[in-house]
């Protein structure tokens, strides 16, 4: 869908035109589904957040300035819808070695017996053990640690999709850094 | 760099190699559902700008109506103000009732 196009479909589904609207859920599913799987909350269905996030958008047409493209706009109410649901979580799980699985224990072994680069058939393990330890930090820094780091997002770019400024990201990714590196000891320190 | 910081450098570069899954088409109902959501959304904005047009209709109602009692109110007002009490108490002494008594 051109920018043209995607803007004459705003305007019919401002004033109510359903084929509209459904041409916008089309163009927007696959990056929200993205998005949301990227920041999934646990214990939440992913496709409840994707309708969630796409009702969000559909519903509040009248507010998207035109300012930026309209898939950024999605992005940042993709993102803070996710962020808000991660909000809901009480609990945040510690990460003990032994609740690792045999894959992610080897990968610790690994980073500390070894200062090679872990090999391929260890990438999988690799994320399920970021996701690990990325579920023991607060929610906000949980987003911000998955954006820099696994995304690869520069500051800017994290700064449009969350709203937050570039000093306040800087802070924040320190402690959030900081906290990961408490927790990744602390794990190391069990390993034999 | 600190050891530490290093390993986790390395954890997360070969994390972030997973691609993750590929999006498929929108799962089936997905489309509906939503559609569905969107018009209950859009018909609750509806109802609340219903509800917002009758208030301000009453409010403007109660303003005509204010305005156009004004004049009647307001010489309501003066003629009782010419009457005042003193005045009143002053011609019933200067009256004369009439009494069965008198001859």
């Amino acid at each position: 869908m051109t920018d043209a196009e995607v803007l004459e479909c705003l305007a019919r589904g401002r004033k109510g035109d359903e084929r509209a609207i459904l041409e916008l859920f089309h163009y927007m599913y696959p990056h929200v589904a993205k998005l949301v799987q990227a920041n999934l909350p646990a214990r939440e269905s992913a496709e409840d957040l994707v309708q969630q996030v796409c009702v969000k958008v559909m519903s509040h047409l009248d507010q998207f300035s035109g300012k930026v493209p309209f898939l950024h706009w999605v992005s940042r109410i993709a993102v803070n819808t996710c962020l808000n649901q991660i909000r809901h979580e009480k609990r945040r799980p510690e990460v003990r070695l032994a609740d690792l699985s045999e894959d992610e224990a080897t990968v610790v072994e690994h980073l500390a017996s070894s200062p090679d680069e872990l090999d391929a058939s260890e990438q999988v393990a690799s994320k399920e053990l970021v996701d690990k330890l990325l579920a023991t930090l607060r929610p906000d820094d949980r987003l911000l640690m998955r954006l820099m780091y696994l995304e690869g997002r520069h500051i800017e770019e994290i700064s449009s999709l969350t709203g937050w400024n570039k000093s306040l990201i800087k802070i924040r990714s320190f402690r959030a850094r900081a906290q990961l590196r408490l927790r990744y000891n602390l794990l190391m320190k069990e390993n034999p | 760099m600190n050891p530490l910081d290093d390993q986790l450098n390395r954890l997360f570069r070969a994390a972030a190699q997973v691609k993750p899954s590929a999006v498929s088409a929108p799962a089936y109902g997905l489309e509906t559902r939503a559609l569905a959501s969107w018009r209950t959304a859009r018909s609750s904005d509806e109802g609340i700008w219903d509800i917002t047009l009758l208030v301000r209709g009453l409010l403007l109602a109660s303003l005509i109506m204010a305005v156009s009692f004004w004049p009647v109110l307001s010489s309501a007002e003066s003629t009782t103000t010419t009457s005042n009490p003193f005045a009143d108490y002053l011609q019933l002494t200067d009256s004369t009732v009439p009494s069965d008594d008198a001859p």
